[in-house]
Order: structure tokens, then C-alpha cells, then sequence
């Protein structure tokens, strides 16, 4: 009654194969990989529901980028110039329907690369990308393990770059020297929270408390902030929040008449932020995502393409909508299609080998290294210099690049120790 | 036309059915298959007349469980599942003695509760339950071979195939529980409380014994989900996935044994493949509410009540109970 189709193990062309046959089965007119001049590129991230911030901004990015790129004659693979596609799926950030969507994307859909959140959802895609090869990236490096050979994180190492802000804030404010901190207590928290203890302790500035961290359901955080202030501190961090968590923190944190410094991961939609508070108390408000209409961000060392346009024309598609992840997932695809030229192929493996070539790579903000054995046991995070930003006069301007690599010379050993104790070094996850 | 031909169509058609499908769609099929044996454990609790909102939060005991007995103790996969079952409804067990001292809607808000403290402990003690990450790297079923059909499970419709086989002992179960004398009692617990205490009937111990039994399917379907996904983590049990369960019942209708079983298969392909192919993969949750809000005040007595009206002859699907009022 049935074939053995089964008895000679998966690989990928195991499933390029399925997937022919599968799509002929369902009777869908799907198209195989790179058909047709066009190149197909995943999008696996929470669209609806509460992160759906750091997923659909980043499709509208995408969505820009390939416009641009195809315009300008698409990418080159060889003698031949083929158009960019985005196929997106959204997985809720659920990591059951994130596997579903990597399947739909890899065996129906026939795309060259996927780009995920990651977070909650890589665990269930994993075995995924095993099985196929596919080449994956995340937003979140504490995704990556030796295990984790196709994936990369190439846009940003989530949460180092934080530790940029501290000592930009301790050498530019150097009365500032108390603070306390909190956190969501999930995935995304708990290493952003070894991270800037780190960064605080290398800063000489003294924790007055424990972090303190809320569940995620959390909706009220008055008492949250009641306790915060509690001690009095110069500076309250509000580490890598969601944005539903930073806007009513720093509304809560106005209204129990707080004056200090505040620095924090993200601040995305800090208009809205500065609307239910005010100028005067956003003033000076430390994070690390700029808008792209920066004039730094014309400066030699960023290497992101027209990004004085790019942001002009999302806030046109968008307007109000510009956060942290509108321009990373774009970026990432700018060092994709890099490689995959260099290589003149898709194929991932061909272009993962041509993107690490050297050990080097054209980030956003300038030239960066493929990093991260020590911290995540493999070296495919990208990592360079990243900015502080912070708001002025009721607009986010970049202080200055810093070099997270020049900050892990000398501090490394502490971020590994606050990593270790908050059990976010790569042998101590799941 | 013997009563056993419709049983075998239905066998071939699900035999048949993942081979039309494309990949994704037999991906959604295993969760499917997992989601109909959640939903119809959840409607036996709801025959003694009380709605839990801890079933997720049960089934993911289930899944922890199981998870964990394969990861520390390398207890093999298909027994951590049956165990995961097995604790699962001895922690309904011990959660019965608080919560059946409250009925209705004190018992809702109290199983709500319940269910917290457990997805709290989940996330507060990341040994061994892997805080709020969870655990990852869940062991799969192991592959094996009968002759003509080779079992890998990293397959969607191996693990469909395997999934279903567990799904439809359970429901067997379930149907066989539901039309024993005790089945009988939970209705009369539901719909004559005070006259099945008079006739001697411990009520509240058939509400135990409901809710446990119940319990047990869940957390079954839940270690079924676990060595599949191959990840959890707390969020996955949260009262969001409970209002799906909720919806499927209210939709599907609670009053016959396949009715949640038509609303979980509906709004999943609903809001699985049919909105996602239509393109409105952003619009998904608003489509989806307002489905769920036209059913609800065209179709107050489920999508059940449709098949009920197609049957000839047969205009109630609920005779027993309505009687009873």
C-alpha cells in the first residue's frame, strides 16, 4: 500500500524533491527555488499578536529593500540577474506553528534563506534546519549553540550592543553612579539583564537592587516603579522591554515624578512615549536603535545603503511605525545578497561559506567580525561597532558609535560570569 | 449498509487524507489530530456542568512530564507519554480537593488561578522545568519500521499516523466513558445535582472523577505535542491557547461528542489554511473574532445544531438534558 519513501534519510534534496512532488500532489502552482528569475526569500516571524512589533515592521523593511534591489536590477548570480521575493509566515511566536511555517517556506515555497525573530520560536524550527540546511538568521544571538550551524546573527548581537549605552552614559554623565533595573523574566530579559549588570559593574556604577523582574502577563506597572524609585536611583534601566512594557514603565515612572536617567534596550515609537509624558522628561533618554534620517547615518563607516531614503520612504508606506526592527531584517538581506553574489549561488551553504570568508563582514554600522565562540560556542555572530542614541529636543540622535568588540576585550570575562549566573551562557540553555 | 462501512471510509479517508495535503497543511494535521483529543477531554469535564480554564495548563503538566522523564531519566518516549497522561491527571487529582469546593463560576476563576500557579512554577524554577524558556531538544518517537510502511517521525504524517492511532483509542475511551452509568451520573450531576445527591450519589466525586479523567486525556495530548515540536515552554500553555480550546467547544457545540470536535477541526482550518491561503494572513485575528461573533449569535447551539438538522428525524441533540430541565 505504500512506498518506502523514508529509508534513505532527509537532506536537502530529499526535500527539494518532496517538495516537488508534494506540490504537485496538492495541486498548488507553487514554484521550485530560484525559478522563473526570481529568488525567494522566507519571513518567519510573529506578525499578530504581542511581538508582532519586532516582526511585521521588519516585513514592511524587507518589502522597501526588495523594491530598491529590483529595481536596481536584482541580484547577480553569475551572467544571470534574477528579482527577490519575500514569502512571509507568520508564527505568532509559537514555536509549533514556527515549524510549520519553515516547512511551508522551505519545501512549498522553495526559498534560498530564512529570516526568523528567533527567540521562543527557534527551538521549534531547529530540527528543521538541521534536517534541510537551510540557512537560517535571528535577531537574538542567545539562539545560537555549536549545534546551531545554519544559523547566524548577523544584524544585531542582542543584548551586547547594550553595553555600549552604559559606558557611553559613564563617561558623558559620570555623577550618574546608582541604578536599578527590570525585566520581563523570559527569553529576551534574563540575558539583556547579565548584560548590563556587566556593563553597569565595568562602568563603576553601583546596583542598588536585585533586577527586578515582572512576569510577561504583567499589565500593571505601577508597583513595578513603586518599587524601583524605592531606592532612589540616579538611573533606572529598563533593559530590553517589549514596547508594551517600556511605554507604560516610563508613563508610570513620569507620573511618580522620577527625574534621574533612563536608559533602555529600545524605544521604539518614542514619539508616542514623549506624547503621554513630555519633552522635558524624555530629554536625554538613553537607547540604541536611531532613526535612519540621523545625518551620522551617512557617515563612510555604515555600510546600510541609502538610509536617509530608506527611512524617508517607510515613514511615507508607514508613517508612525518606524521601531528597532524596521531596518535590521533589510540589512540582513543586504549581507545576504552580498554573499550570495560573491558565491554566485542561493544555495545556502555556498553562501553562508562566502559570507564568513575572512572572518569579516559589511555590517550596518561598519565593518564587523563573525564572533561569538566564547559566548555562544560558535563565531556566527556578526559583531562591530554599535550606536547610543539618545533623545533630544523630542528626536533621537546618535551620540556616537562605540565598538562592542573593544568593550569585550576588557570586560569579556564579566559578561561571561553575569551570563553564567543567570544561566545564559550556551551550555547552560534548555 | 452495515454500521461498520461508515468507520472503514472514515479509516481509509484519514489514511488517505495527508497524502493530498501539501507539507504545511500536514503539519496543521497534527495538530489538529492533537487539538480534537484536547477539546473532547475538555467537554467531558463540561458534562458535570463545570468549565475549567486550567485544561491547557493540565495538558502542558502532561507535556512537561513526559518531556522531562525522556530528558532525566531516559525513560522511553511512547511510556513518557502514557506517564504524562497518568500525572497529569494525578495533579488534577490533588488541584480537585481545593477547587470542587467551589461550583461554576467560582470554580472557573479558581481553576483560572490554579492554572497560573502551575505556569508560575514553570517559569520560577528553571531547574528542572527550564524557566521561562522552557526545555528544548524534547526527545522525538523513536523511527521504526512494520514491514511496509517505515515510521520517521520527524515526518508530519508519520507522526500524524501515529498521532491518530493514540487520538482514536482515547476517543473510544472517552465515547465509551460518556455512555457508561457513569457517563449517565455526570450528566445528572450537570443537570439534577441535587436530586442525583439524593439518590446517593457523591456529586462531588464525580466531579473529581470528571475533571481527572479529563486531565489525563489532556496531558496525553500534550506529551504528544511536546515529542513532536520537540520544544515548550510556558507561554505555549497559556490562557490565550485556552480560549482557543473555549471557542472550539462554544462554536462546535458541547451538547453531542463530535460537536467540539467540528469547531476545533473548523476554526483551524479556518484560521490555519484558509485565511493564510486567502491572503489575510495579517488580518487573521480580526477575521477570525468576527466569524467567532456571528456564529455565536446565528449559531447559538454550535455547528452541531447544523448537523443535527440534517439528520432525518432527529431535531435535538440534546433530548436527555433539555428533558431534564
Amino acid at each position: 500500500m505504500f512506498t518506502k519513501i523514508h529509508r534513505a534519510g532527509f537532506n536537502r534534496r530529499f526535500f527539494l524533491k518532496t517538495s516537488a512532488l508534494g506540490t504537485i500532489a496538492a495541486g498548488l502552482p507553487r514554484a521550485a527555488a530560484a525559478a522563473g528569475g526570481t529568488i525567494k526569500i522566507g519571513f518567519l516571524a510573529p506578525l499578530t499578536g504581542p511581538v508582532a512589533a519586532w516582526g511585521k515592521p521588519g516585513l514592511d523593511g524587507c518589502q522597501i529593500w526588495a523594491e530598491r534591489i529590483n529595481a536596481a536590477g536584482g541580484i547577480k548570480l553569475g551572467d544571470e540577474s534574477f528579482d527577490v521575493e519575500f514569502v512571509s509566515y507568520d508564527n505568532e511566536y509559537d514555536p509549533a506553528k514556527a515549524r510549520t511555517g519553515a516547512t511551508k517556506l522551505i519545501r512549498e515555497d522553495g526559498v534560498s534563506f530564512i529570516m526568523m525573530l528567533g527567540g521562543d520560536t527557534w527551538p521549534g524550527v531547529q530540527p528543521v534546519a538541521e534536517k534541510t540546511g537551510m540557512l537560517f538568521s535571528t535577531l537574538l544571538p542567545s539562539d545560537l549553540s555549536p549545534d546551531t550551524t545554519t544559523l547566524i546573527a548577523p544584524a544585531e548581537v542582542h543584548p551586547i550592543y547594550n553595553v555600549t549605552g552604559v559606558e557611553w552614559l559613564a563617561e558623558n554623565k559620570p555623577d550618574l553612579k546608582t541604578a536599578v533595573m527590570c525585566a520581563q523574566d523570559d527569553a529576551l530579559g534574563l540575558p539583556s539583564v547579565a548584560t548590563y549588570l556587566a556593563a553597569f559593574e565595568a562602568a563603576g556604577i553601583e546596583m542598588l537592587d536585585e533586577p527586578l523582574l515582572f512576569d510577561p502577563a504583567t499589565t500593571d506597572f505601577a508597583p513595578v516603579v513603586t518599587r524601583l524609585l524605592a531606592k532612589n536611583p540616579q538611573i533606572v534601566c529598563l533593559d530590553t522591554c517589549y514596547s508594551d512594557y517600556v511605554h507604560p514603565i516610563a508613563e508610570q515612572l513620569f507620573q511618580q515624578g522620577f527625574k534621574g536617567q533612563i536608559i533602555s534596550c529600545t524605544a521604539d515609537f518614542y514619539d508616542q512615549m514623549i506624547a503621554k509624558t513630555s519633552k522635558e522628561f524624555m530629554e536625554g533618554f538613553i537607547f540604541q536603535f536611531p532613526d535612519f534620517d540621523d545625518p551620522a547615518m551617512n557617515a563612510d563607516n555604515v555600510n546600510f545603503d541609502d538610509p536617509n531614503g530608506f527611512y524617508a520612504e517607510y515613514n511615507k508606506r508607514h508613517p508612525g511605525e518606524w521601531g528597532a526592527v524596521s531596518w535590521e531584517y533589510a540589512s540582513i538581506m543586504d549581507l545576504w545578497k552580498a554573499g550570495a553574489e560573491k558565491a554566485g549561488s542561493a544555495e545556502p551553504e555556498a553562501v553562508l561559506a562566502a559570507m564568513q570568508e575572512g572572518g569579516k563582514g559589511k555590517h550596518a554600522f561598519g565593518d564587523a567580525d563573525w564572533w561569538g565562540e566564547e559566548l555562544f560556542g560558535i563565531s556566527n555572530a556578526l559583531v562591530g561597532a554599535w550606536p547610543v542614541v539618545a533623545i533630544e529636543d523630542g528626536k533621537a540622535v546618535i551620540k556616537e558609535f562605540r565598538s562592542i568588540p573593544d568593550w569585550y576585550t576588557k570586560h569579556g570575562e564579566l559578561l561571561r560570569k553575569h551570563m553564567s549566573d543567570y544561566g545564559q551562557m550556551f551550555d547552560q540553555r534548555g | 449498509m452495515p454500521k461498520v462501512v461508515p468507520w472503514f471510509a472514515l479509516l481509509a479517508a484519514l489514511i488517505f487524507l495527508p497524502h493530498v495535503l501539501s507539507f504545511s497543511q500536514q503539519e496543521i494535521l497534527v495538530y489538529l489530530a492533537i487539538n480534537v483529543l484536547i477539546v473532547t477531554s475538555y467537554r467531558l469535564l463540561t458534562l458535570t456542568g463545570e468549565w475549567s480554564l486550567a485544561h491547557v495548563v493540565i495538558m502542558g503538566v502532561g507535556a512537561y512530564a513526559s518531556a522531562l522523564l525522556t530528558k532525566m531519566f531516559s525513560v522511553p518516549v511512547p511510556v513518557s507519554i502514557l506517564l504524562g497522561g497518568v500525572i497529569a491527571a494525578l495533579v488534577a487529582l490533588v488541584l480537585s480537593v481545593p477547587l470542587f469546593r467551589m461550583k461554576g463560576f467560582y470554580f472557573l476563576i479558581g481553576s483560572f488561578a490554579a492554572g497560573e500557579i502551575i505556569r508560575l512554577l514553570w517559569k520560577r524554577f528553571r531547574e528542572p522545568f527550564g524557566g521561562p524558556k522552557g526545555i528544548k531538544g524534547i526527545d522525538p518517537m523513536p523511527d521504526f519500521s512494520i514491514g511496509i510502511y517505515d515510521f520517521d517521525f520527524f515526518e508530519p504524517i508519520s507522526y500524524f499516523y501515529f498521532a491518530a492511532i493514540v487520538v482514536a483509542v482515547c476517543l473510544l475511551i472517552l465515547w465509551r466513558i460518556e455512555k457508561s452509568p457513569v457517563g449517565l451520573t455526570f450528566h445528572a450531576v450537570h443537570w439534577q445535582d441535587k436530586l442525583a445527591q439524593a439518590a446517593g450519589v457523591n456529586v462531588r466525586a464525580y466531579r473529581t472523577l470528571a475533571f481527572t479523567i479529563a486531565s489525563g486525556f489532556a496531558g496525553l495530548g500534550g506529551a504528544l505535542l511536546a515529542h513532536y515540536v520537540g520544544t515548550i515552554n510556558p507561554n505555549s500553555f497559556d490562557v490565550e491557547v485556552m480560549v482557543f480550546v473555549l471557542t472550539w467547544a462554544i462554536v462546535g457545540g458541547t451538547a453531542t461528542f463530535y460537536g467540539p470536535i467540528l469547531g476545533c477541526v473548523t476554526l483551524t482550518i479556518l484560521n490555519e489554511v484558509v485565511l493564510r491561503e486567502m491572503g489575510f494572513e495579517q488580518a487573521r485575528p480580526l477575521i477570525y473574532g468576527l466569524i467567532l461573533i456571528l456564529s455565536i449569535l446565528f449559531m447559538p447551539k454550535g455547528l452541531e445544531s447544523l448537523v443535527q438538522k440534517l439528520k432525518p428525524g432527529r431535531k435535538s441533540a440534546v433530548p436527555v438534558e433539555r428533558a431534564a430541565e
